[in-house]
């Protein structure tokens, strides 16, 4: 019998004061992935994560964890959700270790292994300097970063952060993102974010919703096109020398870079010869990178079934 | 799972400076109000040697500090309890505690256990003054027991009050203001009743001081208990039930 994925959303959606905030939401996700999920404000992603977290119940639809109804209230349990909303959830008069230790044992850990869990996170978020500072006195940064701390202490099974990085500056940022690779590799992890760079960075599959709806979910590098090169040379650009080489079908200049489409069965490696050989200057050969920010804003500024067309020709 | 979320509502409730506040501000006045009761005893004590079936110490000191003492809990369980779930959700911490699938039941009487864990200190401490009467004079310890068992019952009864109220806003005060009505309304529920001389009607069963007297006389009647039971129920019920109708409804 097959196993059912460890999140499942089937057909949600959500009336919030008579507006269809969610509608027919799709996706699933397994362990060993991160899902960004992307959209513009409004577009429905913290009222989705929120139904996933339990804390909302669906109007329509079914979100199932490891099988079970996320609704139910013993069905995070089992597989330990480990939630982060956008606004961090912590008590402004307690230290960041009695915060941490609160959370260890509101989810059945004890004694050694509470102690061992919170020694974990600490070393993870990078709280050793503050563990003994009062959580209303902490800047926004640190209470983010605590935040993620209490959200994984009873290392969870399925991750679900709702723009985790927000009010964190670029280092602690690129830490986070670390951090989010990490978790990603043996759970499952949703991660909504208005950062693209967060999702390019740490996501192997996005989803974009908007208006309440899904209107893109695959992998990231569903999202470029196979077979297109972006390639830096030095000198002046000149389309025509391109027409000397077999392996390439087209060729544009755009933004510094030549994009270019091989030929049917032709290699990047031929293709790196070829340059050489001609001694162009190659300066940079690499896949064309998935233009997430380009495309994410045609969705989001795209309407109904125009948009779902633009999705379409992207993936 | 409850015990674990009641002894960290103990420990934030003492890190704010509002339970000690509250603590010290009702200990202070309970302690002139002895004194001036003890003082009231003294002066009246060569008139009561004389008199045949006279009042003791325990009617005329321990018992006004005992009313006094309920009368302050009226005002004084809504502001211990008006952040136990306001607090949350308008610090958005409720999705800490409902995420970890504690479910709702859990939630409400693991804040309930904490509240009433503050108004049993309160009761406790004040209780220790007509105790120490114990070290110059003859008590009646089973009377004050009674007393401190019925006053725990209306102290946990008016908890729950609070509690429910708090499940209903986001704003603590507003949940203080609705508690401390309701807690009055129960209060005064058969003032008009009782001015008219009625005493046995549905309406006097609902008041409060109707079910508290008898402890303070040293009666304690399963009718009483079921009472203060019944309304903590009830209450607790309804802020469950708040907090479930919020998922549904958002």
């Amino acid at each position: 019998m097959p196993s059912s994925p460890l999140l499942q959303l089937k057909d949600v959606s959500r009336v919030l004061a008579g507006r269809t905030v969610v509608a027919d939401v799709n996706f699933q996700l397994d362990r060993g992935s991160v899902l960004g999920l992307l959209g513009v404000n409004g577009a429905g992603k913290s009222t989705t994560l929120r139904m996933i977290a339990g804390l909302l119940a669906p109007s329509r639809g079914r979100v199932s964890i490891d099988g079970r109804d996320a609704f139910e209230h013993n069905a995070t349990r089992g597989v330990r959700l480990g939630y982060l909303p956008e606004r961090a959830p912590l008590y402004a008069e307690l230290r960041v270790i009695e915060q941490l230790q609160f959370c260890a044992r509101l989810h059945g850990l004890r004694g050694n292994a509470a102690a061992g869990a919170v020694a974990r996170v600490i070393e993870q978020c990078g709280l050793g300097d503050v563990r003994r500072r009062l959580l209303g006195n902490l800047s926004k940064g640190y209470q983010q970063r605590a935040g993620i701390a209490a959200s994984i202490v009873h290392d969870p099974g399925l991750i679900v952060f709702d723009e985790p990085a927000s009010g964190l500056d670029p280092l602690q940022a690129a830490k986070i993102r670390a951090l989010v690779r990490e978790l990603g590799r043996e759970r499952a992890l949703i991660l909504s974010t208005h950062l693209l760079p967060d999702v390019e960075a740490c996501c192997d599959r996005v989803v974009i919703l908007h208006g309440g709806r899904v209107r893109h979910d695959g992998a990231l590098r569903s999202l470029a096109e196979d077979g297109v090169l972006r390639v830096v040379l030095d000198g002046e650009p000149d389309a025509a020398k391109w027409k000397t080489l077999t392996s390439v079908q087209s060729a544009e200049f755009d933004a510094g870079a030549w994009r270019v489409r091989l030929m049917p069965g032709a290699s990047v490696a031929e293709l790196a010869q070829a340059v050489l050989r001609n001694g162009w200057g190659l300066r940079e050969l690499r896949p064309d990178a998935p233009d997430l920010e380009r495309i994410f804003l045609r969705i989001a500024s795209a309407d109904g079934a125009a948009s779902s067309e633009i999705v379409a020709a992207a993936a | 799972m409850s015990l674990v979320l009641a002894r960290n509502e103990w420990r934030r409730q003492f890190a704010r400076p509002l339970a000690w506040i509250v603590l010290a501000a009702v200990l202070g006045v309970l302690a002139y109000f002895f004194l001036l009761s003890l003082d009231a005893f003294l002066r009246l004590m060569p008139k009561l040697a004389g008199m045949a079936d006279a009042p003791g110490v325990t009617d005329l000191v321990a018992l006004p500090l005992t009313r006094a003492l309920a009368s302050l809990l009226l005002l004084v369980v809504p502001l211990f309890g008006m952040r136990a779930l306001a607090g949350d959700l308008q610090a958005g911490t409720l999705a800490l505690l409902q995420a970890s699938g504690l479910g709702d039941t859990r939630i409400v009487l693991g804040k309930y256990l904490a509240l009433v864990g503050f108004v049993g200190v309160l009761i406790a401490l004040a209780m220790t003054m007509p105790l120490s009467l114990g070290f110059g004079t003859a008590l009646d310890v089973g009377r004050l027991g009674a007393c401190a068992f019925g006053l725990l019952l209306f102290g946990a009864a008016l908890a729950a009050i609070a509690l429910a109220a708090s499940a209903y806003t986001d704003q603590p005060t507003v949940a203080a203001i609705v508690a401390l009505a309701l807690n009055l309304l129960l209060w005064m529920a058969d003032a008009g009743a009782r001015y008219e001389g009625v005493s046995s009607t549905f309406i006097n069963y609902l008041a409060l001081p109707t079910h508290l007297e008898p402890f303070l006389h040293g009666l304690v009647s399963s009718v009483d208990i079921v009472y203060f039971v019944l309304i903590a129920a009830l209450a607790l019920t309804l802020a469950a039930r708040r907090l479930g109708a919020r998922r549904v409804r958002g």
